[in-house]
Protein backbone atom coordinates (compact mmCIF):
# COMPACT_ATOMS: atom_id res chain seq x y z
CA UNK A 1 0.00 0.00 0.00
CA UNK A 2 2.80 2.38 0.87
CA UNK A 3 4.60 1.58 -2.37
CA UNK A 4 1.41 2.30 -4.27
CA UNK A 5 0.88 5.58 -2.46
CA UNK A 6 4.45 6.58 -3.21
CA UNK A 7 3.96 5.81 -6.89
CA UNK A 8 0.73 7.78 -6.88
CA UNK A 9 2.49 10.83 -5.49
CA UNK A 10 5.30 10.55 -8.01
CA UNK A 11 2.83 10.22 -10.91
CA UNK A 12 0.79 13.20 -9.79
CA UNK A 13 3.92 15.31 -9.59
CA UNK A 14 5.07 14.21 -13.05
CA UNK A 15 1.67 14.91 -14.60
CA UNK A 16 1.71 18.42 -13.12
CA UNK A 17 5.14 19.12 -14.63
CA UNK A 18 4.09 17.79 -18.06
CA UNK A 19 0.92 19.88 -18.01
CA UNK A 20 2.97 23.04 -17.40
CA UNK A 21 5.37 22.12 -20.23
CA UNK A 22 2.43 21.51 -22.57
CA UNK A 23 0.91 24.87 -21.77
CA UNK A 24 4.17 26.63 -22.60
CA UNK A 25 4.48 25.07 -26.06
CA UNK A 26 2.30 26.28 -28.94
CA UNK A 27 -0.23 23.91 -30.45
CA UNK A 28 1.07 22.74 -33.83
CA UNK A 29 -1.14 23.50 -36.78
CA UNK A 30 -3.02 20.58 -38.20
CA UNK A 31 -3.02 20.31 -41.97
CA UNK A 32 -6.48 21.83 -42.16
CA UNK A 33 -5.82 24.80 -39.91
CA UNK A 34 -2.53 25.49 -41.73
CA UNK A 35 -4.41 25.62 -45.01
CA UNK A 36 -6.99 27.92 -43.45
CA UNK A 37 -4.28 30.23 -42.16
CA UNK A 38 -2.56 30.27 -45.56
CA UNK A 39 -5.83 31.12 -47.19
CA UNK A 40 -6.54 33.97 -44.78
CA UNK A 41 -3.25 35.62 -45.73
CA UNK A 42 -4.29 35.95 -49.35
CA UNK A 43 -6.11 39.01 -50.57
CA UNK A 44 -8.63 37.51 -52.97
CA UNK A 45 -8.86 39.21 -56.34
CA UNK A 46 -12.01 41.17 -57.08
CA UNK A 47 -12.86 39.29 -60.23
CA UNK A 48 -11.25 37.34 -63.04
CA UNK A 49 -11.07 40.48 -65.15
CA UNK A 50 -9.26 42.44 -62.50
CA UNK A 51 -5.88 40.91 -63.21
CA UNK A 52 -4.57 43.75 -65.29
CA UNK A 53 -5.18 46.24 -62.53
CA UNK A 54 -3.39 44.13 -59.93
CA UNK A 55 0.18 44.99 -59.47
CA UNK A 56 2.94 42.42 -59.87
CA UNK A 57 3.50 42.07 -56.17
CA UNK A 58 0.02 40.87 -55.32
CA UNK A 59 -0.04 38.53 -58.31
CA UNK A 60 3.23 36.99 -57.22
CA UNK A 61 1.89 36.69 -53.71
CA UNK A 62 -1.18 34.86 -54.91
CA UNK A 63 0.81 32.41 -57.05
CA UNK A 64 3.18 31.68 -54.21
CA UNK A 65 0.26 31.04 -51.89
CA UNK A 66 -1.15 28.61 -54.41
CA UNK A 67 2.21 26.87 -54.45
CA UNK A 68 2.35 26.74 -50.67
CA UNK A 69 -1.13 25.27 -50.63
CA UNK A 70 -0.24 22.58 -53.17
CA UNK A 71 2.91 21.81 -51.23
CA UNK A 72 0.91 21.31 -48.04
CA UNK A 73 -1.86 19.32 -49.65
CA UNK A 74 0.22 16.95 -51.77
CA UNK A 75 3.20 16.70 -49.44
CA UNK A 76 5.30 17.10 -52.59
CA UNK A 77 7.73 19.97 -52.97
CA UNK A 78 9.00 20.75 -56.48
CA UNK A 79 12.34 22.49 -56.77
CA UNK A 80 13.19 22.49 -60.44
CA UNK A 81 11.17 22.23 -63.59
CA UNK A 82 12.07 22.69 -67.21
CA UNK A 83 10.21 22.11 -70.46
CA UNK A 84 11.35 21.78 -74.02
CA UNK A 85 8.96 21.58 -76.94
CA UNK A 86 9.68 19.91 -80.24
CA UNK A 87 7.20 20.18 -83.06
CA UNK A 88 7.05 16.95 -85.02
CA UNK A 89 4.31 18.07 -87.37
CA UNK A 90 5.49 17.34 -90.88
CA UNK A 91 3.92 18.97 -93.95
CA UNK A 92 1.95 15.93 -95.04
CA UNK A 93 0.58 15.46 -91.59
CA UNK A 94 -0.51 19.12 -91.52
CA UNK A 95 -2.68 18.55 -94.58
CA UNK A 96 -4.69 15.99 -92.70
CA UNK A 97 -5.04 18.48 -89.85
CA UNK A 98 -2.99 16.47 -87.43
CA UNK A 99 -0.54 18.15 -85.12
CA UNK A 100 2.21 16.20 -83.40
CA UNK A 101 4.27 17.73 -80.64
CA UNK A 102 6.81 16.21 -78.29
CA UNK A 103 7.34 17.89 -74.93
CA UNK A 104 10.41 17.04 -72.89
CA UNK A 105 10.31 17.68 -69.19
CA UNK A 106 12.72 17.67 -66.28
CA UNK A 107 11.33 17.74 -62.78
CA UNK A 108 13.02 17.42 -59.41
CA UNK A 109 11.91 17.79 -55.84
CA UNK A 110 11.04 15.77 -52.81
CA UNK A 111 8.14 14.14 -51.05
CA UNK A 112 9.05 14.57 -47.39
CA UNK A 113 12.30 12.68 -46.95
CA UNK A 114 12.39 11.09 -50.43
CA UNK A 115 14.18 13.10 -53.13
CA UNK A 116 13.43 12.41 -56.78
CA UNK A 117 14.49 13.50 -60.24
CA UNK A 118 12.33 12.82 -63.25
CA UNK A 119 12.88 13.10 -66.98
CA UNK A 120 9.99 12.31 -69.25
CA UNK A 121 8.60 12.92 -72.71
CA UNK A 122 4.99 13.43 -73.70
CA UNK A 123 3.76 13.00 -77.24
CA UNK A 124 0.67 15.07 -78.02
CA UNK A 125 -1.33 14.25 -81.10
CA UNK A 126 -4.10 16.60 -82.04
CA UNK A 127 -6.50 15.77 -84.83
CA UNK A 128 -9.95 17.03 -85.74
CA UNK A 129 -11.68 15.01 -83.08
CA UNK A 130 -9.47 14.83 -80.06
CA UNK A 131 -6.20 15.47 -78.34
CA UNK A 132 -4.30 12.49 -77.03
CA UNK A 133 -1.32 12.70 -74.71
CA UNK A 134 0.94 9.75 -74.22
CA UNK A 135 4.08 9.48 -72.10
CA UNK A 136 6.67 8.06 -74.44
CA UNK A 137 9.60 7.94 -72.06
CA UNK A 138 10.00 8.04 -68.29
CA UNK A 139 13.20 8.06 -66.26
CA UNK A 140 13.04 8.11 -62.49
CA UNK A 141 16.36 8.89 -60.88
CA UNK A 142 16.67 8.12 -57.20
CA UNK A 143 19.44 7.05 -54.92
CA UNK A 144 19.01 3.23 -55.01
CA UNK A 145 20.51 2.57 -51.61
CA UNK A 146 18.50 5.16 -49.72
CA UNK A 147 15.11 3.48 -49.92
CA UNK A 148 15.66 -0.11 -51.13
CA UNK A 149 12.01 -0.93 -50.56
CA UNK A 150 11.18 1.46 -53.40
CA UNK A 151 13.56 0.21 -56.08
CA UNK A 152 11.39 -2.59 -57.53
CA UNK A 153 8.40 -0.27 -57.69
CA UNK A 154 10.43 2.41 -59.48
CA UNK A 155 11.47 -0.06 -62.19
CA UNK A 156 7.87 -1.05 -62.74
CA UNK A 157 6.68 2.56 -62.89
CA UNK A 158 9.35 3.34 -65.49
CA UNK A 159 8.36 0.28 -67.57
CA UNK A 160 4.71 1.23 -67.51
CA UNK A 161 5.52 4.93 -67.92
CA UNK A 162 2.89 5.63 -65.28
CA UNK A 163 3.90 9.01 -63.88
CA UNK A 164 0.82 9.62 -61.73
CA UNK A 165 1.06 6.16 -60.18
CA UNK A 166 4.65 6.98 -59.20
CA UNK A 167 3.51 10.05 -57.26
CA UNK A 168 0.48 8.36 -55.73
CA UNK A 169 2.34 5.31 -54.46
CA UNK A 170 5.24 7.50 -53.34
CA UNK A 171 2.83 9.46 -51.16
CA UNK A 172 1.38 6.34 -49.53
CA UNK A 173 4.87 4.85 -49.11
CA UNK A 174 6.01 7.99 -47.28
CA UNK A 175 2.93 7.85 -45.04
CA UNK A 176 3.69 4.28 -44.02
CA UNK A 177 7.42 4.99 -43.67
CA UNK A 178 6.81 7.86 -41.28
CA UNK A 179 4.24 5.84 -39.32
CA UNK A 180 6.75 3.01 -38.90
CA UNK A 181 9.41 5.48 -37.75
CA UNK A 182 7.02 7.11 -35.24
CA UNK A 183 5.81 3.79 -33.87
CA UNK A 184 9.28 2.33 -33.34
CA UNK A 185 10.46 5.59 -31.79
CA UNK A 186 7.48 5.58 -29.43
CA UNK A 187 8.28 2.09 -28.19
CA UNK A 188 11.98 2.81 -27.90
CA UNK A 189 11.19 5.76 -25.66
CA UNK A 190 8.58 3.99 -23.61
CA UNK A 191 10.72 0.91 -22.94
CA UNK A 192 14.30 2.10 -23.33
CA UNK A 193 15.87 -0.94 -21.68
CA UNK A 194 13.91 -3.59 -23.49
CA UNK A 195 13.57 -2.25 -27.03
CA UNK A 196 16.45 -1.78 -29.47
CA UNK A 197 16.43 -0.36 -33.00
CA UNK A 198 19.35 -2.13 -34.71
CA UNK A 199 19.34 0.04 -37.82
CA UNK A 200 18.94 3.35 -36.07
CA UNK A 201 16.09 5.83 -36.29
CA UNK A 202 14.75 4.63 -39.65
CA UNK A 203 15.09 0.99 -38.72
CA UNK A 204 13.06 -1.64 -40.47
CA UNK A 205 13.19 -3.90 -37.46
CA UNK A 206 12.76 -3.64 -33.71
CA UNK A 207 14.29 -6.09 -31.26
CA UNK A 208 12.93 -6.87 -27.84
CA UNK A 209 15.10 -8.44 -25.18
CA UNK A 210 14.90 -8.62 -21.44
CA UNK A 211 17.85 -8.23 -19.09
CA UNK A 212 16.34 -10.78 -16.75
CA UNK A 213 16.08 -13.35 -19.54
CA UNK A 214 19.33 -13.17 -21.47
CA UNK A 215 19.48 -15.22 -24.62
CA UNK A 216 15.84 -14.57 -25.50
CA UNK A 217 15.21 -12.08 -28.24
CA UNK A 218 12.16 -11.22 -30.28
CA UNK A 219 12.75 -9.36 -33.53
CA UNK A 220 9.91 -7.72 -35.40
CA UNK A 221 10.61 -7.06 -39.06
CA UNK A 222 8.33 -4.44 -40.61
CA UNK A 223 8.56 -4.20 -44.38
CA UNK A 224 6.64 -1.81 -46.58
CA UNK A 225 5.52 -3.52 -49.77
CA UNK A 226 4.32 -2.02 -53.03
CA UNK A 227 2.44 -4.55 -55.14
CA UNK A 228 2.02 -4.88 -58.91
CA UNK A 229 -0.81 -2.36 -58.94
CA UNK A 230 1.12 0.19 -56.88
CA UNK A 231 -0.78 -0.44 -53.66
CA UNK A 232 1.28 0.11 -50.53
CA UNK A 233 0.85 -2.12 -47.49
CA UNK A 234 2.82 -3.10 -44.38
CA UNK A 235 4.12 -6.62 -43.84
CA UNK A 236 5.23 -7.55 -40.33
CA UNK A 237 7.02 -10.74 -39.30
CA UNK A 238 8.27 -12.07 -35.99
CA UNK A 239 11.64 -13.75 -35.59
CA UNK A 240 12.54 -15.47 -32.35
CA UNK A 241 15.87 -16.21 -30.78
CA UNK A 242 15.65 -18.71 -27.95
CA UNK A 243 18.44 -20.56 -26.10
CA UNK A 244 18.75 -24.27 -26.88
CA UNK A 245 17.88 -25.31 -23.36
CA UNK A 246 14.60 -23.45 -23.49
CA UNK A 247 13.76 -24.92 -26.89
CA UNK A 248 14.19 -28.42 -25.48
CA UNK A 249 11.67 -27.60 -22.74
CA UNK A 250 9.20 -26.18 -25.23
CA UNK A 251 6.99 -29.22 -25.57
CA UNK A 252 3.97 -27.41 -26.98
CA UNK A 253 6.12 -25.83 -29.72
CA UNK A 254 5.16 -22.31 -28.75
CA UNK A 255 8.36 -20.91 -30.24
CA UNK A 256 7.84 -22.68 -33.57
CA UNK A 257 4.32 -21.40 -33.96
CA UNK A 258 5.15 -17.90 -32.68
CA UNK A 259 5.45 -16.28 -36.15
CA UNK A 260 2.01 -17.54 -37.16
CA UNK A 261 0.49 -16.54 -33.84
CA UNK A 262 1.99 -13.09 -34.33
CA UNK A 263 0.16 -12.72 -37.64
CA UNK A 264 -3.13 -13.55 -35.93
CA UNK A 265 -2.32 -11.14 -33.12
CA UNK A 266 -1.77 -8.38 -35.69
CA UNK A 267 -5.12 -9.07 -37.30
CA UNK A 268 -6.94 -8.92 -34.00
CA UNK A 269 -5.18 -6.09 -32.18
CA UNK A 270 -3.65 -4.00 -34.93
CA UNK A 271 0.03 -3.07 -35.18
CA UNK A 272 0.58 -0.89 -32.12
CA UNK A 273 -1.34 -3.02 -29.61
CA UNK A 274 0.27 -6.22 -30.91
CA UNK A 275 3.78 -4.78 -30.53
CA UNK A 276 2.97 -3.43 -27.08
CA UNK A 277 1.69 -6.79 -25.90
CA UNK A 278 4.86 -8.53 -27.14
CA UNK A 279 7.05 -6.05 -25.29
CA UNK A 280 5.01 -6.42 -22.12
CA UNK A 281 5.42 -10.18 -22.40
CA UNK A 282 9.19 -10.02 -22.23
CA UNK A 283 9.60 -7.21 -19.77
CA UNK A 284 6.91 -8.34 -17.33
CA UNK A 285 9.52 -9.06 -14.74
CA UNK A 286 11.21 -5.69 -15.03
CA UNK A 287 8.27 -3.86 -13.53
CA UNK B 1 -29.12 -38.23 44.14
CA UNK B 2 -30.44 -35.79 46.44
CA UNK B 3 -30.47 -32.96 44.02
CA UNK B 4 -32.33 -30.44 45.86
CA UNK B 5 -34.26 -27.92 44.05
CA UNK B 6 -31.69 -25.26 44.77
CA UNK B 7 -29.00 -27.57 43.51
CA UNK B 8 -30.92 -28.13 40.38
CA UNK B 9 -31.53 -24.44 40.01
CA UNK B 10 -27.90 -23.66 40.66
CA UNK B 11 -26.79 -26.43 38.34
CA UNK B 12 -29.04 -25.25 35.56
CA UNK B 13 -27.99 -21.68 36.28
CA UNK B 14 -24.34 -22.60 35.96
CA UNK B 15 -25.18 -24.66 32.91
CA UNK B 16 -27.01 -21.79 31.42
CA UNK B 17 -24.14 -19.55 32.39
CA UNK B 18 -21.76 -21.83 30.59
CA UNK B 19 -23.95 -22.00 27.52
CA UNK B 20 -24.59 -18.31 27.63
CA UNK B 21 -20.94 -17.61 28.06
CA UNK B 22 -20.20 -19.94 25.21
CA UNK B 23 -22.86 -18.28 23.13
CA UNK B 24 -21.46 -14.90 24.05
CA UNK B 25 -18.01 -16.03 23.12
CA UNK B 26 -19.27 -17.34 19.83
CA UNK B 27 -21.11 -14.12 19.15
CA UNK B 28 -18.02 -12.10 19.97
CA UNK B 29 -16.01 -14.28 17.62
CA UNK B 30 -18.46 -13.81 14.79
CA UNK B 31 -18.60 -10.05 15.27
CA UNK B 32 -14.83 -9.91 15.40
CA UNK B 33 -14.42 -11.91 12.25
CA UNK B 34 -17.12 -9.86 10.55
CA UNK B 35 -15.34 -6.65 11.42
CA UNK B 36 -12.03 -8.13 10.38
CA UNK B 37 -13.40 -9.28 7.04
CA UNK B 38 -15.11 -5.94 6.54
CA UNK B 39 -11.80 -4.26 7.25
CA UNK B 40 -10.04 -6.58 4.83
CA UNK B 41 -12.65 -5.86 2.19
CA UNK B 42 -12.23 -2.15 2.74
CA UNK B 43 -8.49 -2.49 2.47
CA UNK B 44 -8.83 -4.51 -0.74
CA UNK B 45 -11.26 -2.02 -2.24
CA UNK B 46 -8.93 0.80 -1.28
CA UNK B 47 -6.06 -1.07 -2.86
CA UNK B 48 -8.05 -1.60 -6.07
CA UNK B 49 -9.07 2.02 -6.20
CA UNK B 50 -5.47 3.06 -5.72
CA UNK B 51 -4.40 0.64 -8.44
CA UNK B 52 -7.00 1.97 -10.84
CA UNK B 53 -6.01 5.54 -10.10
CA UNK B 54 -2.38 4.67 -10.70
CA UNK B 55 -3.23 3.10 -14.06
CA UNK B 56 -5.19 6.17 -15.05
CA UNK B 57 -2.39 8.49 -14.09
CA UNK B 58 0.16 6.36 -15.94
CA UNK B 59 -1.92 6.62 -19.11
CA UNK B 60 -2.35 10.35 -18.65
CA UNK B 61 1.36 10.78 -18.10
CA UNK B 62 2.16 8.81 -21.30
CA UNK B 63 -0.27 10.89 -23.31
CA UNK B 64 1.11 14.14 -21.98
CA UNK B 65 4.66 13.02 -22.71
CA UNK B 66 3.70 12.23 -26.31
CA UNK B 67 1.93 15.59 -26.66
CA UNK B 68 4.89 17.54 -25.34
CA UNK B 69 7.25 15.71 -27.69
CA UNK B 70 5.01 16.32 -30.68
CA UNK B 71 4.70 20.01 -29.91
CA UNK B 72 8.46 20.37 -29.44
CA UNK B 73 9.12 18.58 -32.76
CA UNK B 74 6.60 20.76 -34.60
CA UNK B 75 8.18 23.94 -33.25
CA UNK B 76 11.56 22.72 -34.51
CA UNK B 77 10.14 21.85 -37.93
CA UNK B 78 8.42 25.17 -38.48
CA UNK B 79 11.44 27.27 -37.51
CA UNK B 80 13.62 25.21 -39.86
CA UNK B 81 11.60 26.10 -42.95
CA UNK B 82 12.65 29.75 -43.09
CA UNK B 83 14.90 30.19 -46.12
CA UNK B 84 17.74 32.66 -46.56
CA UNK B 85 17.51 35.53 -49.01
CA UNK B 86 19.18 34.73 -52.34
CA UNK B 87 18.36 37.86 -54.24
CA UNK B 88 20.80 40.42 -52.87
CA UNK B 89 21.87 42.92 -55.50
CA UNK B 90 18.80 42.76 -57.76
CA UNK B 91 16.23 45.46 -58.22
CA UNK B 92 12.88 44.85 -56.61
CA UNK B 93 11.13 44.64 -59.98
CA UNK B 94 13.61 42.01 -61.18
CA UNK B 95 13.21 40.03 -58.02
CA UNK B 96 9.44 40.09 -58.34
CA UNK B 97 9.55 39.05 -61.98
CA UNK B 98 11.91 36.22 -61.18
CA UNK B 99 9.60 35.00 -58.44
CA UNK B 100 6.64 35.30 -60.82
CA UNK B 101 8.30 33.19 -63.51
CA UNK B 102 9.44 30.63 -61.00
CA UNK B 103 6.02 30.32 -59.34
CA UNK B 104 4.28 29.97 -62.71
CA UNK B 105 6.67 27.21 -63.75
CA UNK B 106 6.29 25.34 -60.46
CA UNK B 107 2.50 25.47 -60.72
CA UNK B 108 2.69 23.95 -64.18
CA UNK B 109 4.96 21.26 -62.79
CA UNK B 110 2.41 20.24 -60.19
CA UNK B 111 0.03 19.10 -62.95
CA UNK B 112 2.34 16.12 -63.44
CA UNK B 113 1.91 14.90 -59.89
CA UNK B 114 -1.74 14.21 -60.63
CA UNK B 115 -2.91 16.78 -58.11
CA UNK B 116 -2.94 20.48 -58.84
CA UNK B 117 -5.22 23.39 -58.13
CA UNK B 118 -5.82 27.07 -58.09
CA UNK B 119 -7.09 29.44 -55.46
CA UNK B 120 -10.60 30.80 -55.67
CA UNK B 121 -12.35 33.57 -53.78
CA UNK B 122 -13.80 31.10 -51.31
CA UNK B 123 -11.11 28.47 -51.15
CA UNK B 124 -9.40 26.25 -53.63
CA UNK B 125 -10.34 24.26 -56.69
CA UNK B 126 -8.37 21.02 -56.76
CA UNK B 127 -7.80 19.33 -60.09
CA UNK B 128 -7.24 15.57 -60.15
CA UNK B 129 -5.67 14.22 -63.34
CA UNK B 130 -5.98 10.59 -64.31
CA UNK B 131 -3.88 8.28 -66.41
CA UNK B 132 -3.63 4.62 -67.26
CA UNK B 133 -0.03 3.53 -67.74
CA UNK B 134 1.33 5.90 -70.38
CA UNK B 135 -2.01 7.31 -71.50
CA UNK B 136 -3.05 10.60 -69.95
CA UNK B 137 -6.79 10.65 -69.49
CA UNK B 138 -9.52 12.96 -68.23
CA UNK B 139 -9.36 15.38 -65.27
CA UNK B 140 -11.86 15.97 -62.50
CA UNK B 141 -12.21 18.89 -60.17
CA UNK B 142 -13.33 19.37 -56.56
CA UNK B 143 -14.14 22.91 -55.47
CA UNK B 144 -13.48 23.30 -51.74
CA UNK B 145 -14.69 26.07 -49.48
CA UNK B 146 -12.05 26.82 -46.89
CA UNK B 147 -13.98 27.47 -43.73
CA UNK B 148 -14.46 25.64 -40.48
CA UNK B 149 -15.62 23.01 -41.40
CA UNK B 150 -14.19 22.41 -44.87
CA UNK B 151 -16.86 21.58 -47.39
CA UNK B 152 -17.24 20.70 -51.04
CA UNK B 153 -19.03 23.36 -53.04
CA UNK B 154 -18.98 21.75 -56.49
CA UNK B 155 -17.32 18.83 -58.15
CA UNK B 156 -17.20 16.88 -61.40
CA UNK B 157 -16.70 13.50 -59.79
CA UNK B 158 -19.07 10.84 -61.22
CA UNK B 159 -21.91 9.92 -58.92
CA UNK B 160 -20.87 6.27 -58.55
CA UNK B 161 -17.55 7.21 -56.92
CA UNK B 162 -18.10 7.23 -53.11
CA UNK B 163 -17.12 10.89 -52.71
CA UNK B 164 -19.44 11.69 -49.78
CA UNK B 165 -18.23 8.65 -47.86
CA UNK B 166 -14.58 9.58 -48.34
CA UNK B 167 -15.28 13.20 -47.41
CA UNK B 168 -17.14 12.15 -44.24
CA UNK B 169 -14.22 9.96 -43.20
CA UNK B 170 -11.21 12.11 -44.06
CA UNK B 171 -11.94 15.63 -45.27
CA UNK B 172 -11.94 17.36 -41.90
CA UNK B 173 -9.16 15.41 -40.25
CA UNK B 174 -6.69 14.74 -43.05
CA UNK B 175 -7.27 16.61 -46.30
CA UNK B 176 -4.21 15.03 -47.90
CA UNK B 177 -5.49 11.51 -47.28
CA UNK B 178 -8.90 12.51 -48.64
CA UNK B 179 -7.42 13.85 -51.88
CA UNK B 180 -5.07 10.93 -52.46
CA UNK B 181 -7.85 8.39 -51.78
CA UNK B 182 -10.03 10.21 -54.26
CA UNK B 183 -7.09 10.18 -56.67
CA UNK B 184 -6.80 6.40 -56.30
CA UNK B 185 -10.49 5.82 -56.97
CA UNK B 186 -10.66 8.17 -59.95
CA UNK B 187 -7.49 6.81 -61.55
CA UNK B 188 -8.67 3.22 -61.11
CA UNK B 189 -12.08 4.08 -62.63
CA UNK B 190 -10.43 5.89 -65.55
CA UNK B 191 -8.12 2.91 -66.09
CA UNK B 192 -10.95 0.38 -66.12
CA UNK B 193 -12.99 2.55 -68.45
CA UNK B 194 -9.99 2.95 -70.77
CA UNK B 195 -9.51 -0.83 -71.01
CA UNK B 196 -13.20 -1.45 -71.71
CA UNK B 197 -13.29 1.33 -74.34
CA UNK B 198 -10.20 -0.05 -76.07
CA UNK B 199 -11.71 -3.55 -76.14
CA UNK B 200 -14.90 -2.23 -77.73
CA UNK B 201 -13.03 0.02 -80.13
CA UNK B 202 -9.89 -1.79 -81.27
CA UNK B 203 -10.83 -5.45 -80.80
CA UNK B 204 -14.51 -5.49 -81.74
CA UNK B 205 -13.70 -8.17 -84.34
CA UNK B 206 -13.14 -10.69 -81.56
CA UNK B 207 -16.42 -9.98 -79.77
CA UNK B 208 -19.45 -12.00 -80.74
CA UNK B 209 -21.88 -9.86 -78.81
CA UNK B 210 -22.07 -6.48 -77.07
CA UNK B 211 -19.72 -5.69 -74.20
CA UNK B 212 -21.90 -5.37 -71.11
CA UNK B 213 -20.61 -3.06 -68.41
CA UNK B 214 -21.83 -1.01 -65.47
CA UNK B 215 -21.16 2.69 -65.11
CA UNK B 216 -18.35 2.14 -62.64
CA UNK B 217 -16.75 -0.38 -65.06
CA UNK B 218 -16.40 -2.76 -62.14
CA UNK B 219 -18.33 -5.56 -63.84
CA UNK B 220 -17.67 -6.53 -67.44
CA UNK B 221 -19.19 -9.39 -69.34
CA UNK B 222 -18.63 -10.28 -72.98
CA UNK B 223 -18.39 -13.19 -75.38
CA UNK B 224 -15.48 -13.64 -77.77
CA UNK B 225 -14.35 -16.07 -80.42
CA UNK B 226 -10.99 -17.78 -80.50
CA UNK B 227 -9.77 -19.49 -83.66
CA UNK B 228 -7.18 -22.22 -83.71
CA UNK B 229 -6.62 -23.52 -87.19
CA UNK B 230 -9.94 -24.78 -88.50
CA UNK B 231 -11.58 -24.93 -85.10
CA UNK B 232 -13.30 -22.03 -83.43
CA UNK B 233 -14.67 -21.80 -79.89
CA UNK B 234 -16.76 -19.09 -78.30
CA UNK B 235 -15.91 -18.17 -74.75
CA UNK B 236 -17.92 -16.06 -72.37
CA UNK B 237 -15.99 -14.02 -69.84
CA UNK B 238 -17.10 -12.27 -66.66
CA UNK B 239 -14.71 -9.87 -64.96
CA UNK B 240 -15.52 -8.58 -61.49
CA UNK B 241 -13.47 -5.72 -60.01
CA UNK B 242 -14.25 -5.82 -56.31
CA UNK B 243 -11.42 -3.52 -55.31
CA UNK B 244 -12.34 -0.09 -56.65
CA UNK B 245 -8.82 1.23 -56.28
CA UNK B 246 -7.23 -1.11 -58.81
CA UNK B 247 -7.48 -1.68 -62.54
CA UNK B 248 -7.23 -5.48 -62.61
CA UNK B 249 -10.20 -7.74 -61.82
CA UNK B 250 -10.36 -9.68 -58.56
CA UNK B 251 -12.56 -12.46 -59.94
CA UNK B 252 -12.53 -13.84 -63.47
CA UNK B 253 -14.64 -16.62 -64.90
CA UNK B 254 -14.20 -17.83 -68.45
CA UNK B 255 -16.67 -20.44 -69.65
CA UNK B 256 -17.29 -22.18 -72.91
CA UNK B 257 -20.44 -21.24 -74.79
CA UNK B 258 -22.32 -24.24 -75.97
CA UNK B 259 -23.06 -27.53 -74.39
CA UNK B 260 -20.26 -29.77 -75.70
CA UNK B 261 -17.49 -30.57 -73.29
CA UNK B 262 -14.17 -28.98 -74.11
CA UNK B 263 -11.29 -31.01 -75.41
CA UNK B 264 -8.12 -31.02 -73.37
CA UNK B 265 -6.35 -28.34 -75.36
CA UNK B 266 -9.34 -25.99 -75.33
CA UNK B 267 -9.75 -26.51 -71.59
CA UNK B 268 -6.10 -25.56 -71.25
CA UNK B 269 -6.72 -22.40 -73.26
CA UNK B 270 -9.79 -21.54 -71.22
CA UNK B 271 -7.83 -21.79 -67.98
CA UNK B 272 -4.95 -19.76 -69.38
CA UNK B 273 -7.38 -17.05 -70.50
CA UNK B 274 -8.68 -16.81 -66.94
CA UNK B 275 -5.16 -16.23 -65.73
CA UNK B 276 -4.43 -13.71 -68.48
CA UNK B 277 -7.50 -11.61 -67.71
CA UNK B 278 -6.58 -11.61 -64.00
CA UNK B 279 -3.02 -10.46 -64.51
CA UNK B 280 -2.89 -8.26 -67.62
CA UNK B 281 -4.92 -5.25 -68.78
CA UNK B 282 -7.89 -6.31 -70.89
CA UNK B 283 -6.92 -4.66 -74.16
CA UNK B 284 -3.37 -6.02 -73.91
CA UNK B 285 -4.73 -9.56 -73.58
CA UNK B 286 -6.71 -9.12 -76.79
CA UNK B 287 -3.70 -7.55 -78.45
CA UNK B 288 -1.78 -10.75 -77.67
CA UNK B 289 -4.68 -12.81 -79.14
CA UNK B 290 -4.41 -10.71 -82.29
CA UNK B 291 -0.67 -11.29 -82.50
CA UNK B 292 -1.09 -15.05 -82.03
CA UNK B 293 -3.70 -15.04 -84.77
CA UNK B 294 -1.26 -13.30 -87.10
CA UNK B 295 1.40 -15.87 -86.33
CA UNK B 296 -1.02 -18.70 -87.14
CA UNK B 297 -1.94 -17.07 -90.44
CA UNK B 298 1.72 -16.82 -91.35
CA UNK B 299 2.17 -20.54 -90.72
CA UNK B 300 -0.80 -21.36 -92.97
CA UNK B 301 0.67 -19.39 -95.85
CA UNK B 302 4.09 -21.04 -95.69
Amino acid sequence: MDAQRAELCALEAEVAVLRRACDELPVPWSETSRIQKLFQEIHPSDSAGGESSEDLRSRVGRLESELAFLNTVTGISIRNYSKQTEDLTSTEVTEKNIKKVVQKYRLSGNCHMVTFQLEFQILEIQDNESLSSVITDLNIIMEPTEYPELSEFICRAEERRDLFLFFRSLHFFVEWYEYRERTFKHFKEKYPDTVRLPEGACSRCMSICSASRPGFELVIVWRIQIDEEGKVSPKLDLLTQVPQRALKLDKSRVVETAPLSFRSLLRVLGIEAALESLIRLLCAENH
Amino acid sequence: MLMTRTHLLRFSFFCRMGVLAHLERLEAQVTESRTKSAERQRARAEGRALGARIQKLRRLRDELRAEVQWRRASVKASTASVQPDQTAGMSEQDVLERRWEHAKAMLQAYRFTGLSGRLTSHGVCVRISTAFEEHLLESYFVDLVIQKPLRILRHSVPVFIPLEKMAAQHLQSDIRHFLFSLCEHLNAYAGRKFQADRLQGDFAAFLTGPLRRNALCSLLSFTYRVDSGAQSVTFSARLLYEDLTVTLPTRVTVACEGTEALSCSWEHQRASHETLFSTKPLHQVFASFARKGEKLDMSLIS
